[in-house]
């Protein structure tokens, strides 16, 4: 089990494969340049990331306001109710202008940024310890909290946990922060154990409530702008938990459920959902742990095994994963050689499609799988390749409301403006020399693979008679391919 | 010039999707739509005897919280006056429904459904130990959990789950981008669509070449997709796969691919179907311009065009009236108000009111005090509204005290838990056992007037 995939499997197919799940996809140049890096250090470039610089700066606003409590006061005691209310409404544009310019940061990080898989890592974990902008209402500790997870992306799990539980995104979403000695609150302490490390079955209700006094005195500063440990607060008494009993404080409860065999599994099975297969083998899995745990806990060792497994690449691995519309997006500029879409434009697009960063449905995160497919987006993932393809002659579908508000808040005129590149210049003249060769490129560059021989034919169909092949034929064809079953799997 | 329809048999089959394997390769949902349109295409404009008259339920969310007593005003109450000085509804301006209880004034439609007999008020619903958080809070009504508990499918999720294997397959349609947790379910179900004018490939060009050559993918008889419905016990599970959350397995060695090509034809399928209703169901002028309307008034061309659904869910914004709540709550309240007499209206005109539930809904009702700002905040138990051609109508559900030394932390205290509402809708409506749907028995009410 996870062994090393033989170096003869190793081709464009298996790199690609490894460049679209460790990262977000390329295009055909840049896989075949990790594919030529062999296997052990196509993965190294990957995981090893700290050997790239990743200088990308913060968001010139992503930083404590120490002003927020003031603007608070001011608004609550505001004059009149028109001032109260306009106070109000200068406080919400300003926190909705950086949550877009957060989104869009990190969406760009993520398709741009020279670190792929430690962006890949913190999407994986924004998923695991889903936190959402709903109920923390703060740009600034959201932007904290996604640096907090891509610090420790690939480090140890344990001091992950330790980081995320203590950081302020995760005291105000479930409450950790207003929890009392004198009156713990168990919403942290019952998702950590449901959905974060063991699952359901592996606690009991008593191992909740009693963890839940060892969690109290984590809280956050009078200023309302970090973490601040309040030790009069903590309650420092005996607590029982997994049938141990000890004055623990909430670190050490953290260290025991990491030590649980459970919590590796659980890990293991996220891991492989994400990265592998929506349906884990139960073998996989209990290797994956296997590694997990012997390593103590080692993110960045356990996700190298992965990647260089004959597992990860097996046959029924490859192009089995429906797209998450982050992966469909960024994926696709890769493969169109593109910039990513505007902002306003972007957004509009991954929330329509379901994944709106920092606003994941609930505390259980995106389901992910074939739950990101419905008939409604499915149309629009159909449409909104339209506009990537062939810019804004598409009207977009949906854009109703709150949507058609933040466009026209953000962008007054360049409403749907896409700017697709100049899509001829991605084949040569020989692709370009007759319907046949174009189909075998096509497939190539957007799948890895072959269509179903009935969807060939549709392009058959439909480059019969179009010859030669003009711009605008080149990018109905990729549309074309792009609104095809195969195309929304990686 | 757009592409054509598929608005009769002859021509749905002509178009060889379906090729000829139909009873398989199809949901069956799509099989009694497309009787349903080929009745129409025979006929008269009126509702499509598919679905074999079975009940309708058309769930409107208010989203936000809506403050229950400025809806339904306890106007008698001196506890009510006392804590509401500023944004308080003086008692000679209510539309009285009772000796204690009025309608917000500007209400009339509701009033006129009431007057009819066709509206019941529930007050006091909630459920214990109340969640103050706007998405716990709805997520708890979506899944009806308990408070402490999180359950990943939805209530009609379950019913679907539970109460539709094997029999014919239902369909709930969802208005608005995406599907809401109450529709999660193991068996997929329902779709979504925002707007039945984008619901659709949108090509480009001239000729329209892209379209074309996009449905022509559906065009391949030779190659018929597998059956995702087939899976254990799931057979029927019919309605357009628009997949919802919830961990669900591929079952039955179905690959992921498998599960795309399904969803796409049923997306395609989908697409034809409603627009071909749309085009045919004339609009109706009747109704106020607004969201909430544009959303019923689609609602009742679909159940006049024959759409063979049991649910439909529409939602309103806008109810989160922190600040300056009297403007803002009650132009949202008539817009409900208008909207719904206009749907009822319609519905009425139709001859199909008597086979419509309408139900309303939100996440939390709002504190007693109002806040310093002509507003309130996030409270607890609220009042519903049940509206339907054959309902009971009138007053449901025990008052809930406003006495201070009754409130929690300066809430009102439910009477009825919400579940109750939805065990005597599955119960009493929908002719199904609730118990299984709500992980539990609940007391149930009169809802339903008894022939």
């Amino acid at each position: 089990m996870l062994d090393p995939l033989p170096g003869n499997r190793w081709n464009t197919e298996t790199a690609a494969h490894l460049m679209n799940r460790a990262g977000f996809g390329g295009s055909p140049a840049a896989i075949e340049s990790l594919r030529a890096l062999g296997l052990y250090n196509a993965v190294s470039w990957f995981v090893d990331y700290e050997r790239i610089h990743d200088d990308t700066p913060a968001p010139d606003w992503a930083h404590p306001d120490p002003d927020l409590i003031a603007r608070r006061e001011a608004i609550r005691n505001a004059a009149d109710p028109e001032t109260r209310r306009i106070l109000q409404q200068q406080m919400y544009q300003e926190q909705s202008a950086h949550m877009a310019d957060l989104r869009y940061w990190w969406l760009r990080r993520m398709a741009l940024g020279p670190r792929p898989f430690q962006e890949k890592m913190t999407l994986f974990w924004h998923g695991h310890f889903a936190t959402s902008y709903e109920k923390v209402n703060n740009p600034y500790f959201l932007w904290l909290q996604n640096e907090t997870l891509r610090q420790n992306a690939t480090g140890n799990f344990n001091q992950l946990l330790i980081a995320v539980a203590e950081d302020p995104a995760m005291l105000v979403y479930l409450d950790g922060a207003n929890s009392y000695k004198s009156h713990p609150n168990e919403n942290f302490a019952r998702e950590v154990m449901e959905l974060f490390t063991l699952g359901e079955g592996h606690y009991t209700e008593q191992d909740i409530q009693q963890a839940a006094k060892a969690y109290t005195g984590w809280g956050l500063s009078k200023d309302r702008l970090r973490y601040e440990y309040h030790y009069f607060n903590h309650d420092p008494g005996p607590k029982t938990i997994f049938g141990q009993t000890g004055n623990y404080s909430g670190e050490e409860v953290l260290g025991l459920i990491c030590a649980k065999p459970e919590c590796s599994r659980f890990i293991a099975e996220r891991i492989w959902r994400f990265f592998v297969q929506d349906s884990p083998p139960e073998a996989c899995v209990a290797a994956l742990a296997d590694v997990l745990q012997k390593s103590n806990m080692d993110l960045k060792h356990t996700m190298g095994v992965l990647f260089r497994s004959k597992e990860f690449h097996a046959p029924e691995v490859i192009r089995s994963q429906i797209k998450s519309p982050v992966q469909w997006m960024i994926q696709a500029t890769h493969q169109l050689q593109a910039p990513l879409p505007t902002q306003p434009m972007s957004l509009v697009m991954l929330r329509q499609l379901g994944q709106e960063l920092f606003q994941p449905p609930n505390v259980k995160g995106w389901d992910g799988g074939i739950a990101w497919i419905t008939t409604n987006n499915w149309l629009d993932r159909c449409n909104y390749a339209a506009a990537l393809v062939e810019g804004n002659r598409v009207p977009l579908p949906g854009l109703q409301g709150q949507m058609r508000n933040l466009l026209n808040s953000t962008s007054p005129d360049g409403l749907l403006e896409v700017q697709p590149g100049n899509l001829t210049s991605l084949f040569n003249p020989g692709e370009l020399a007759d319907g046949q060769n174009f189909i075998t490129a096509l497939q190539s560059r957007f799948l890895n693979a072959e269509l179903k021989p009935q969807r060939q034919a549709v392009l058959t169909e439909f480059l019969k008679t179009r010859s030669p092949l003009e711009e605008t034929d080149i990018r109905k064809a990729i549309r074309l391919i792009m609104c095809m079953p195969e195309y929304q799997l990686t | 010039m757009n592409p054509p329809l598929f608005t009769t048999r002859r021509d749905f089959l002509r178009t060889t999707i379906l090729g000829g394997a139909l009873s398989w390769t199809v949901p069956s949902f799509v099989a009694q739509t497309f009787q349903a349109l080929q009745a129409q295409a025979d006929g008269a404009l009126t509702q499509v005897q598919t679905g074999k008259d079975g009940p309708i339920l058309v769930l409107i969310q208010l989203a936000g919280g809506n403050d229950g007593l400025n809806t339904v005003v306890p106007y008698t109450n001196d506890f009510y006056h006392n804590a509401r000085k500023s944004i308080g509804i003086p008692a000679n301006s209510v539309l009285s429904l009772s000796d204690t209880l009025g309608l917000n004034p500007v209400m009339t439609g509701f009033k006129g459904l009431f007057d009819a007999g066709h509206l019941s008020v529930v007050s006091g619903v909630g459920y214990p130990n109340p969640n103050r958080s706007h998405f716990r809070s709805t997520e708890i009504w979506q899944t009806a959990s308990d408070e402490d508990k999180y359950l990943a499918d939805g209530w009609l999720g379950r019913y679907f789950d539970n109460a539709c294997q094997g029999c014919d397959p239902t369909l709930a349609v969802n208005i608005g981008p995406r599907l809401p947790q109450a529709f999660a379910a193991h068996t997929p179900t329902g779709i979504s669509l925002e707007n039945p004018d984008s619901y659709r490939f949108i090509g480009a060009g001239q000729n329209d070449d892209e379209t074309v050559a996009y449905r022509s993918m559906y065009s391949t008889p030779d190659d018929p997709l597998p059956d995702l419905s087939s899976g254990g016990g799931a057979a029927n599970s019919g309605g357009s796969v628009s997949m919802v959350s919830g961990t669900v397995m591929l079952q039955n060695g179905q690959s992921a691919l498998d599960f795309l090509e399904r969803t796409s034809l049923d997306a395609q399928v989908s697409s034809d179907k409603i627009r071909a209703i749309t085009s045919k169901t004339p609009m109706r002028s009747n109704y106020p311009r607004n969201g909430l309307a544009n959303n019923l008034q689609l609602v009742a061309r679909l159940i006049a065009g024959g759409l063979p659904s049991r649910i439909f869910y529409v939602s309103q914004g806008g109810y989160d009236t922190h600040t300056n709540q009297r403007g803002s709550q009650d132009a949202r309240l008539r817009e409900l108000s208008d909207s719904v007499k206009a749907f009822t209206e319609d519905l009425t005109t139709m001859g199909v009111f008597d086979r419509v539930m309408i139900m309303t809904f939100s996440e939390f009702g709002r504190r007693v005090q109002e806040n310093a700002s002509g507003g309130t905040d996030h409270g607890a138990a609220a009042p519903m509204f049940l509206i339907g051609g054959k309902l009971k109508g009138g007053l449901l559900g025990a008052e809930p005290s406003l006495n201070p030394k009754d409130l929690k932390d300066g809430d009102i205290q439910y009477n009825t838990d919400f579940r109750s509402v939805y065990a005597s809708i599955l119960q009493d409506w929908l002719k199904t056992n609730p118990a299984p749907i709500l992980g539990k028995a609940f007391p149930t009410l009169p809802i339903v007037a008894t022939a």
